[in-house]
């Protein structure tokens, strides 16, 4: 029970960083009908970021400042690379955003090279905050919590509350009126993409201790986002909430709780073949729950395609 | 009476509570050429898009021959002989002319997902949109690009296309929108062309070409069939009289 | 005008095959073939196999996203899992079952299109955005799933075999690579020409219609699903060739033959290619090859140069090399092409120039940040000197700028002359 409850909340943990990306991504693609590949490569970015301001200010500066510089950057790239290829249509714009993806990774190779890089939680934060019968839970994670839960307030907040929101909220229901806003529709744009940017490089700040920062950390995550909103439901905040803290939960508790095959086709009454390394069905015997993890968002994906197209609370077919 | 080419049956749609077609009972006999009219916002695009599967209906029918399509989907609609066209002109602008109307011909020709057949080498298909081609006055522009043709033979390529497949059953929807008065012209002349010994159903803003067209007019008001006559009937009915110019006159008011 | 219009009917359909539509599949079996003979060397031949197998894949892959407009993430799915069926029924060869080499292709082929077929079945409902994504889930799925089934897939090392245990096609066994080369010429040649040919199918045409205006189409009496389908599983089928013919060349299947950097690359090579044309993934499979294994002997940094290449393409020529070489299919008709040569010719030094010098920085950063153990030396074409100063990085960027310089002097002219060849004059 005690492990149980460690593991849900660390799957929190994981579900709360996965929603800081879905949710930039979801607030980008609804306005802009943009679903911008690159996002993950903001999230690495920001971790880069911030180990760089680390070494000369310390853990607390960068939090503060390298999510400003992500959202700086990615302003400047919706208004001199992505406005450019709008004219084109969103397919060409997935491909530049693609493109960008991997540009960030090469880039990023080019400065810090491609062995992981030090960046651990700062000091003050270095302890156990409470243990669950022993299982301590360290205070970064419940540092980590309070963020994810600080910007998810925020945005809530903003989205109901305030002028803007009520625009985008608007625009997210009805893509189309976004233009008859009487708003600056370009300047909106910019700084949606920059502010999603900014929340995907606030999220690679504070995962990087705990995750690592190496240059493949935006592959690692950047599959599992889009996966994640596609189950939620393109273009819904909800939906991107629910499937967040669903894969969250799924994976952590896949690599928790080691069933292994055997067990499970043993209780079920089979017995295993002796010879099991030359055997055909040697993968259905020593497949393990952990190793399922990580193909499991990408199952339910599946699943949930077949059964529902539109996605788990999406209501846009396209 | 035999069976109506196209009949619709109490039909209604909502967009969440704005209820835009309330109840719509229609009979178009076959051959008919039977127009549509009404205020601005009555519902006609939305009577169109129903009748051809882009929506499908809160409740009620609509059948073909009979045939009850309700909720079928576009493309099966139109593989039983119904052709639409649409209010804002949709063809193929990277194609040629030649190729827009040739898209039209291959489901009905009998080629459908064929892989096994060369198309340039099909010399009926060739033939009959080669035909149609000059029946809308195109066979010049024939090998340019759909996209840069002027919108005056965008919108004749549009009737070209829905006509091309054979349909007997045509939804022309607003096809003299924006065009000029010896454009409208010659585009009335193709229509009535076009359409001969088929079922013709027909939005238009323009009552010259209405009264000029049809053999019989519904007049549509707020998602309703108020009148549904011949068009000495419909011009003479106080209740289209008061619908109208109360419509229009609310329309200025706005 | 109308007995124009006949003549021009029956000159377009009378005769089946004609010399002009002939000429370029003889003359570039003719090439092919004769290729050998220039370059002997065996690694020369594997580039030039590899280059026929990325071939293959990026039309195929075209097939998808040029003609039917369907944005793919996952396409190495394909080709992966056809090389790695046909692996193992080239291992079944060993084991005694009756199968020349030459036809393993299309065993590989039928594979992957019974997988484009099943998944093809629920990712192809929709294009754009939302078919991108489930191509890109399902392709991080089977990738994942290759390290998990160990007996299909291999795990780490992957699978392999042995292509000469084969019967004999006369008298060839299939262990020099020349004779390899030959049949991947083969079927290059054999899988370009159906792939052309199906373009010009009334389903293929179709495919256009519904990548332009798939509602269009749907009022036409075309399922768009249906399209797309059809569309995706030929595809599948030249992806799993593909997938064979990198089986028979290499012998050794692996996790990287599915997996997203690879479905990623064929995307880039496409698309630098031109995705507009038929020939456009042509060309981008030779330059890419050609710059991964000549500039990769070179340069760590090549992965970096093309990502700026497709970067710098989607932004500023989104058509690709295919659309700059056909933008200049008006002056030719005009007969104005010559106009051309000097500016071209002009520019074409200091555009180089400020290549290779904008490079040269690059290059000069890379060592000073990641010289290894103190080495200082370094060697640029053909110039060696010390990075750890500033007067090699302080050169290059003068040269760079001073060639920039020329370059935007130059475009004016270039500009004038451009618009001078495209413009007819008066009553031409």
């Amino acid at each position: 029970m005690a492990l149980f409850l460690v593991n849900v909340l660390d799957g929190f943990v994981t579900g709360l960083l996965l929603f800081m990306l879905c949710s930039g991504l979801t607030l980008i693609f609804s306005m802009m009908g943009v679903l911008n590949f690159a996002h993950a490569s903001f999230y690495m970015l920001g971790a880069y970021f911030a180990y760089q301001i680390s070494l000369v200010t310390g853990f607390w500066a960068g939090l503060l400042i390298a999510p400003l510089i992500v959202g700086v950057i990615g302003a400047l790239v919706e208004r001199y690379g992505l406005r450019r290829v709008h004219k084109y249509g969103h397919v060409p714009e997935l491909i530049f955003t693609f493109g960008l993806a991997l540009l960030i990774e090469e880039t990023i190779q080019f400065f810090w090279g491609k062995s992981q890089l030090p960046f651990s939680e700062p000091a003050a934060l270095d302890f156990a905050a409470f243990s669950i019968a022993g299982n301590a839970f360290p205070a970064y994670k419940v540092f980590m919590i309070a963020v994810a839960m600080g910007i998810f307030l925020t945005l809530l907040y903003i989205l109901t509350k305030t002028r803007i929101g009520m625009t985008i909220q608007a625009a997210l229901s009805y893509p189309e009126t976004v233009q008859n806003l009487g708003h600056n529709v370009p300047l909106v744009f910019m700084c949606v993409f920059g502010v999603g940017t900014a929340m995907a490089g606030l999220a690679g700040v504070i995962a990087g201790p705990v995750l690592g920062v190496f240059p493949g950390m935006a592959v690692q995550l950047g599959s599992i986002v889009f996966v994640t909103i596609v189950i939620g439901g393109l273009g819904s905040l909800w939906g991107a909430l629910v499937a967040s803290l669903i894969i969250g939960w799924m994976q952590t508790f896949a690599t928790a709780y080691n069933v292994t095959a055997e067990q499970v086709l043993t209780a079920m009454g089979f017995t295993k073949p002796e010879l099991i390394w030359d055997h055909p069905l040697q993968d259905l015997w020593t497949l393990t729950l952990p190793q399922l993890g990580p193909i499991l968002p990408y199952l339910l994906m599946i699943i949930v395609l077949v059964l529902r197209p539109q996605g788990l609370m999406g209501n846009r077919e396209s | 009476m035999s069976v109506p080419a196209i009949e619709l049956r109490n039909l209604e749609k909502s967009f969440g509570l704005a209820k835009i077609i309330q109840g719509v009972n229609l009979q178009i006999a076959k051959g008919e050429r039977h127009a549509v009219i009404g205020p601005n916002g009555a519902g006609k695009s939305t009577l169109f898009n129903l009748i051809t599967g882009r929506f499908a209906p809160t409740s009620g029918g609509v059948f073909l021959h009979g045939e009850d399509v309700t909720g079928m989907k576009p493309f099966e609609i139109n593989r039983r002989g119904l052709s639409r066209s649409f209010q804002i002109t949709n063809i193929f602008p990277n194609m040629t002319v030649f190729e827009n109307i040739r898209c039209g011909l291959l489901w009905t020709m009998g080629y459908r997902y064929s892989f096994w057949h060369m198309i340039g080498r099909q010399q009926d298909v060739t033939e009959k949109a080669e035909e149609i081609l000059a029946q809308i006055n195109l066979t010049q522009r024939r090998n340019e690009l759909a996209g840069t043709l002027a919108y005056a033979e965008q919108r004749a390529l549009e009737i070209g296309i829905t006509i091309a497949g054979g349909a007997d059953i045509i939804l022309l929807d607003e096809p003299c929108a924006g065009m000029s008065h010896s454009e409208t012209d010659l585009i009335v002349d193709l229509i009535r062309n076009v359409t001969e010994d088929k079922t013709l159903l027909i939005v238009e803003h323009d009552m010259g070409v209405i009264f000029d067209l049809a053999d019989k007019i519904s007049v549509l008001v707020y998602g309703e069939v108020i009148e549904s006559s011949t068009p000495d009937v419909v011009r003479a009915s106080a209740k289209v009289k008061e619908a109208y110019l109360g419509a229009s006159l609310e329309e200025e008011a706005v | 005008m109308s007995i124009a219009s006949k003549t021009r009917l029956t000159a377009g359909t009378a005769r089946l095959i004609t010399l002009s539509s002939t000429m370029p599949w003889a003359f570039a079996m003719l090439f092919l073939l004769c290729l050998p003979f220039v370059f002997q060397t065996s690694s020369a031949l594997t580039i030039m196999n590899q280059m026929a197998i990325t071939i293959v894949f990026a039309l195929s892959y075209n097939m998808l996203l040029g003609q039917g407009g369907m944005l793919s993430f996952g396409h190495a799915v394909y080709m992966g899992l056809g090389g790695f069926f046909a692996m193992h029924v080239m291992n079944m060869v060993e084991d005694g079952l009756w199968l020349p080499l030459p036809l393993l292709p299309i065993v590989g082929g039928l594979f992957g299109l019974l997988f484009a077929f099943i998944i093809g079945s629920f990712s192809t409902r929709r294009a754009g955005t939302v078919f991108a994504m489930i191509s890109l889930g399902v392709g991080e799925l089977i990738a994942a799933c290759s390290v998990i089934l160990v007996v299909f897939f291999g795990g780490e090392e992957g699978i392999s075999g042995d292509r000469t245990m084969g019967p004999p096609v006369f008298g060839y066994e299939f262990l020099s690579q020349q004779e390899v080369y030959y049949l991947t010429v083969f079927w290059l040649l054999l899988a370009t020409l159906l792939m052309y040919l199906f373009s010009r199918t009334p389903i293929g045409r179709i495919a256009n219609a519904v990548r332009d205006n798939e509602e269009r189409a749907e009022f036409l009496g075309y399922s768009q699903r249906n399209v797309r389908w059809i569309s995706f599983c030929a595809s599948g089928f030249f992806a799993g060739v593909a997938g064979s013919l990198f089986a028979i060349n290499f012998e050794i299947l692996t996790e990287e033959n599915l997996n997203l950097a690879t479905s990623g690359s064929i995307l880039l090579v496409t698309f630098i290619g031109g995705v507009g044309f038929f020939v456009g993934p042509i060309i981008g499979a030779i330059v890419f090859t050609f710059l991964q294994t000549v500039l990769g002997l070179h340069t760590e940094l090549w992965a970096l140069y093309l990502g700026i290449l497709f970067v710098g393409c989607v932004m500023f020529f989104p058509s690709g090399f295919a659309g700059l070489i056909a933008m200049h299919r008006r002056p030719l008709a005009l007969g104005k092409l010559n106009l051309l040569f000097k500016p071209y010719l002009k520019v074409a030094l200091p555009a180089i120039t400020s290549v290779l010098s904008l490079a040269a920085i690059l290059e000069i950063l890379f060592h000073k940040r990641h010289g290894y153990g103190g080495d200082h030396e370094m060697v640029l074409y053909g110039i060696s000197f010390d990075s750890t100063g500033y007067h090699a990085l302080v050169m290059a960027a003068a040269i760079a700028a001073v060639s920039l310089f020329l370059v935007f002097r130059l475009l004016p002219e270039i500009r004038a002359a451009w618009d001078n060849a495209n413009h007819a004059e008066a009553q031409a």
